[in-house]
């Protein structure tokens, strides 16, 4: 990325940090764009799963699972750190297994196998009423801790999670970028560009490709964690809501496939342009930025908007 | 459960599944000549099913006389959805996918503004109530839609095989390449199967909404039975799309019977999960007509 983008990114970055004291700790706009810094955690996440080579249509079901563990572990009386962690876990451990068993199929049948899961989840959400609360789902999740040691303003209810959802944001970014630079980085890129090839050299596919789906499976799922902790119930069509699965293709493919900010800068344009400037004017409308970025995405860019910026290449760390 | 509900359950599923093979062809044929995967296919049968409904609302007609006006209203997205598919990038399956994932939601959107969320239902007088026939009940508007829907899939079992435009469309489905080659106008039988499979989805629309309620999320449930059953049969194969479309309905009424309704969503993702891994070579490979 050049210096412009990382200047970019800065501004973006410092203009996040100071948004709380600005609005005057409004809970409304903490909400929405806590949200949307989860979103771009997420689409950060599917953004490196597809750098491995597969493309998701089903992360509601990390998101999900993440959520759903993390909210029965702190409604068991876990602390709620303890609790996202736990779900970001199963949020791993169920992206390794659908990666696992379906390790056959590629590209297009890979992204329906992972639309299916995504609806198999949902289904078991809303039928296992013993342990999911079944389509009611579970209420009563306690808030996240206020930390002692800084103003109690900026970790109190929504300036909490907002605080929280940005650092995540940042945390997963730069473990994607240490990726990018690393062996795993390369080992993945191997695995995208030419399978065959690449275990011919000796990288073996399947391994590379588990990992990708676990890794992107924890990240989503500690977001999934997060989120629930932050709305404080669990619902089947809140977390394994299909919104989950297409808002990260959307912003990854419309950020810019395979780079290391642009996800994240699509989410929060994305989100915030449909949650605030069409939402309260043409409430029913207000997905179309996500369906058009989607359609023009495919026909006219596809290397995503990074292909728009001159000198730059999608693929390039 | 008893013998008679097991009977109970099989009749009405092979009713229902008659409408699925309907409902499957119009996916089914546009992967044949596009190798795309059109997961707009259930919003456009949903979109179908909200004219119908509006144009029943509007006039009261029979059900059956609105068919062809809701099979003709989808020609002009068929030209749409054409021009879009023939601008996909490689790889095909993946990037049409992305592109009916982005049709699907501005679909959904649109019907939510025009009809706002609202549960609809063509519930005519003239669909309701129940047949005997050996000790089986059966119900009226489920029989009217099988023999409607069996109709239209004879019709065009007798249009692809016997007339010349039918079988163009038969030849690139089976190879584009091979078709172009022999002299087959391939860009003319592609717009001609847009056609047609659209008209299906409108028809396949106004049949569903006398069935079950529409509301504007529910063609996601429809794409995937098209998928599961186009797994099952192959493209372009019109017998055994049938076969397997009976197959899915009884199986359907059978969760249901055995579960009670709220687990047919989960069965459903849960079939095709398991097809797809079972057939995991790939949709397209290896079919033939």
């Amino acid at each position: 990325m050049g210096r412009r983008g990382w200047i970019g990114a800065g501004l973006v970055a410092a203009a996040l940090l100071v948004l709380p004291p600005l609005t005057g700790f409004h809970p409304y706009y903490l909400y929405l764009v806590s949200t949307a810094l989860l979103f771009g955690t997420v689409a950060t996440s599917w953004n490196l799963l597809a750098y491995a080579g597969q493309i998701s249509f089903g992360h509601a079901a990390f998101f999900g699972l993440g959520g759903y563990g993390a909210a029965l572990a702190s409604l068991g009386g876990l602390s709620p750190w303890v609790a996202i962690a736990l779900g970001g876990a199963v949020g791993a451990v169920g992206a390794a297994g659908i990666s696992l068993a379906s390790a056959r199929l590629r590209g297009a049948y890979l992204a329906l196998a992972t639309l299916a899961y995504a609806e198999i989840w949902r289904g078991i959400a809303h039928n296992w009423t013993a342990v999911s609360g079944g389509g009611a789902g579970l209420i009563g999740i306690p808030p996240l801790p206020t930390l002692a040691w800084l103003p109690v303003d900026f970790t109190r209810g929504r300036a909490g999670s907002y605080y929280l959802s940005l650092a995540f944001l940042v945390v997963v970014i730069a473990v994607f970028g240490g990726i990018l630079r690393s062996r795993v980085g390369l080992a993945f890129a191997a695995v995208r560009e030419e399978e065959e090839r690449a275990s011919l050299l000796g990288v073996r596919a399947l391994p590379w490709k588990v990992l990708a789906f676990a890794l992107s499976g924890l990240f989503s799922g500690l977001a999934g964690g997060l989120y629930v902790h932050m709305v404080r119930v669990v619902e089947p069509d809140l977390v394994f809501n299909r919104y989950f699965s297409i808002l990260p293709l959307v912003m990854a493919t419309f950020g810019g496939l395979h780079t290391l900010l642009g996800p994240a800068m699509a989410a929060l344009g994305l989100y915030l342009v449909s949650e605030l400037l069409l939402h309260p004017y043409v409430p029913a409308f207000h997905q179309l930025p996500y369906a058009l970025a989607l359609i023009a995405v495919v026909l006219y860019l596809p290397g995503g908007l990074a292909g728009l910026l001159p000198g730059k290449r999608s693929g390039a760390a | 459960m008893s013998l008679n509900t097991l009977a109970q359950a099989l009749v009405s599923g092979a009713l229902l599944g008659c409408f699925y093979t309907l409902m499957a062809l119009a996916f089914s044929m546009i992967l044949g000549v596009t190798r795309a995967l059109n997961l707009s296919h259930g919003d456009l049968i949903i979109l179908g099913g909200y004219l119908g409904y509006w144009l029943w609302s509007g006039s009261g007609l029979h059900p059956l006389f609105l068919v062809p006006v809701a099979g003709a209203a989808l020609l002009p997205l068929a030209l749409l959805w054409h021009w879009l598919f023939h601008r996909l990038p490689e790889p095909r399956e993946l990037s049409s996918l992305v592109l009916t994932f982005g049709l699907s939601l501005l679909l959904q959107n649109i019907m939510l503004a025009l009809w706002r969320g609202e549960y609809r239902l063509i519930a005519s007088e003239s669909l309701t109530g129940s047949l005997a026939l050996a000790g089986l009940r059966l119900n009226q508007g489920r029989l009217v839609v099988a023999a409607a829907a069996l109709a239209v899939v004879g019709a065009l079992y007798l249009g692809l095989t016997r007339t010349r435009w039918g079988r163009a469309i038969r030849a690139t489905s089976l190879d584009r390449e091979a078709a172009a080659l022999l002299g087959i106008n391939v860009d003319e039988a592609t717009r001609t199967t847009f056609l047609l499979a659209f008209c299906l989805s409108g028809v396949a629309g106004v049949l569903f909404a006398t069935l079950h309620y529409l509301y504007p999320a529910g063609g996601i449930e429809l794409t995937l039975l098209a998928i599961v059953l186009t797994i099952w049969a192959g493209v372009g194969r019109l017998r055994s799309v049938l076969v397997a479309g009976i197959l899915l309905g009884v199986v359907e009424a059978l969760t249901v019977a055995w579960s009670g309704p709220r687990w047919r969503e989960l069965v459903v993702s849960l079939m095709l999960l398991a097809s797809l891994l079972a057939r995991s070579g790939g949709l397209a490979r290896g079919w033939s007509h």
